[in-house]
């Protein structure tokens, strides 16, 4: 029994085994989510768009709501339900931009496209087979995969290269684009409430050291004029 | 009045040193303990680690106030200090950034002993105690790192105490003893969390008080590796000897200044540094239903990782490891060369030094990245490159032609 669950660890650890989901996209590129960590206005709206479309299935557990509500102006009769969907529960997305990054979420809210094999009729480029269903169909619109995809020089592929779109929703692509900006703004927020004050307090400390370097320099100078020739 | 209250203070330190030995300690430790004049930019890495040691016991105090060490618990106090706890997320960013630097600081520490031979008679005890040190810190950053109760904390335990289970005979016994059960399990991370915050700190601070304390008996080696007790004045101070306070603690001071600029940098901007201080994965509660993608240690540990992982069979390549280690300890008895410092060593030792820095920094990087073909060929040449590096020096460091040493220290 041991041995067995020893000698599992080291199979996954020394293999390089894929997702459980599927196999990856060979070259799929991701794309830089054009977010600002400043930008209150992008995370209030991202925070109501989370609300209104996403906080039915999923949870941000670590995030307080009074705190949110404040800010984005939730109110708490929204909490979500956390439903398990075909047997696998949504996951709480309050690391998730901890967890895959920034530019990750961003590509994958933009990566989905339709799949009559799958039970929710659409699939993902980023995570093959996902189980999630397209909540943001109605605003992005249909998608289908592109059956010859262009790659450039190094073989390397956006998502919009995959795929195109074939009904736009009730958002421009442009649209679409800054609404999911903000949504990933707001999640990045979600995993990190305190990068803001993090780097303010952080241009603080270093502007201190710097005025502590110079004199720290000026009294070792001091001190070390005596020292110097060989010849005492 | 000035005088007076000079006076005041000489009748204070009359009084304590009556009782305790505080001035003579203070001289025998800063004031009159002469270090060489021509200490360079190496020279900073000891006081380095000293402060880090300092900061990583005071942010610990303050996090351990906050943090669960329960596998229900853990996690969610881990981002209740990063979220609700009054500059939570400095405390944290402190010790998890710290943990990085600590290991920064060793190695460039003790990589200015390998160059300059400061392991080389009489300082070998001074080196072996440093060796006890840095062991003390694998262990110190391993069970620290199961913590936080992530994915990549419960996995990297559960690889890691899997390693006593290739020990002959006793392996399986040895592993459940470990982890206090038959898995990794909150038990273990009870014992880890006792381990990481009482018992191997109070075994640094006493053997980094035992190194400093045989450092300061022999004296500091220097960038030349020539001993200056040889040249004294009339008054038997050594003529490069120049008293560590106030000389150094005042140049100290300014390396300190800027490695905390360095320090703040990535603690204020970016203290996860792209998932090498702190990985991706870590931020997934751990869940023993679901292994990782990839299982790889810290960047501190890749280097013994990829050496494990080039050999194909386990208890060769714990073996393997374990020796890597045991290499560094015996280093004094390794080192034949007439002279300590790598500046009038031979072409062969300068060579063996390029070859080695190579291969432990190859060795960190594949540790790193997912296994292939051409990595594990790599790792293999880097390990042998490692082990001839220590088992060579015998040959190498006595047989070539050394440069003449000079009367006095240079520069």
């Amino acid at each position: 029994m041991m041995m067995r669950y020893i000698l599992a660890i080291l199979v996954i650890a020394f293999t390089s085994s894929v997702w459980a989901e599927g196999q990856e996209i060979e070259g799929l590129q991701l794309a830089k989510a054009p977010i600002d960590y400043k930008n209150k206005e992008s995370i209030t709206r991202g925070a109501k768009f989370f609300a209104a479309n996403c906080m039915t299935c999923h949870t941000l557990s670590y995030l307080r709501f009074d705190k949110v509500a404040k800010e984005a102006g939730i109110s708490p009769d929204k909490t979500p339900k956390n439903l398990s969907f075909a047997g696998i529960t949504p996951p709480d997305l309050s690391l998730e931009t901890d967890v895959r990054g920034e530019d990750w979420v961003y590509t994958y809210l933009h990566s989905f496209y339709q799949d009559s094999s799958r039970p929710a009729g659409v699939n993902n480029l980023l995570v093959p087979n996902t189980a999630m269903p397209n909540q943001l169909a109605p605003f992005q619109g249909d998608q289908v995969l592109v059956t010859k995809p262009m790659r450039d020089l190094l073989g390397h592929l956006e998502w919009y290269d995959l795929v195109k779109l074939t009904k736009q929703g009730s958002m421009t692509p442009e649209q679409f684009d800054e609404t999911m900006a903000d949504v990933v703004n707001f999640l990045a927020y979600a995993a990190e409430p305190y990068r803001e004050e993090q780097e303010k307090i952080g241009w603080w400390v270093l502007g201190f050291l710097v005025i502590l370097f110079v004199l720290m320099y000026l009294l070792k100078k001091e001190y070390w004029k005596d020292v110097g020739s060989k010849d005492k | 009045m000035i005088e007076k209250e000079s006076n005041k203070q000489n009748r204070f330190m009359e009084w304590v040193d009556k009782r305790y030995p505080w001035t003579d300690f203070w001289k025998k430790h800063l004031s009159e303990y002469y270090a060489p004049r021509n200490f360079n930019f190496w020279y900073f890495f000891g006081s380095f680690s000293l402060l880090v040691f300092v900061m990583q016991i005071l942010s610990g105090i303050w996090l351990v106030m906050e943090y669960t060490p329960t596998a229900d618990g853990s996690f969610s106090s881990v981002q209740h200090i990063m979220r609700e706890v009054r500059y939570g997320w400095l405390l944290r960013f402190m010790h998890t950034t710290g943990a990085s630097a600590f290991f920064v600081v060793v190695y460039l520490h003790m990589y200015r002993g390998l160059i300059y031979g400061s392991y080389q008679k009489p300082r070998e005890l001074v080196w072996l105690i440093g060796m006890v040190i840095y062991f003390c810190l694998l262990i110190e950053a391993f069970t620290g790192y199961v913590l936080p109760w992530g994915q990549m904390s419960y996995w990297g335990a559960a690889v890691i105490t899997s390693f006593a289970s290739a020990i002959p005979y006793m392996g399986d016994l040895i592993l459940v003893w470990l982890r206090g059960g038959f898995s990794v399990t909150g038990v273990s991370l009870h014992r880890f969390f006792s381990l990481h915050v009482i018992a191997i700190p109070l075994l640094l601070a006493v053997f980094i008080f035992v190194h400093l304390v045989a450092l300061h008996h022999v004296g500091s080696n220097n960038p030349d590796g020539i001993d200056i007790k040889q040249k004294k004045n009339r008054e038997g101070i050594p003529l490069d000897g120049i008293p560590f306070h106030p000389y150094y603690t005042v140049k100290d001071l300014v390396g300190v200044v800027v490695f905390l600029f360095v320090f703040c940098l990535i603690l204020f901007f970016t203290p996860k540094m792209g998932g090498i201080f702190i990985e991706p994965d870590n931020f997934v509660p751990a869940n023993p239903m679901v292994t990782p993608l990839e299982i790889a240690p810290v960047w501190y540990m890749t280097p013994f990782y990829a050496m494990l992982r080039a050999v194909p069979n386990k208890l060769l390549g714990l073996s393997i490891m374990a020796g890597a280690v045991a290499l560094m300890f015996v280093l004094p008895w390794l080192d034949r060369s007439r002279v300590r410092s790598i500046r009038y060593k031979g072409t062969y030792s300068k060579i063996a030094i390029v070859i080695f820095v190579i291969c432990f920094m190859g060795l960190g990087y594949l540790g790193h990245e997912a296994v292939s073909p051409l990595r594990t060929m790599l790792a293999r040449i880097f390990t042998l490159g490692y082990f001839g590096f220590f088992l060579l020096m015998p040959i190498y460091s006595s047989i070539e032609k050394t440069k003449p040493l000079p009367e006095r220290v240079t520069g």
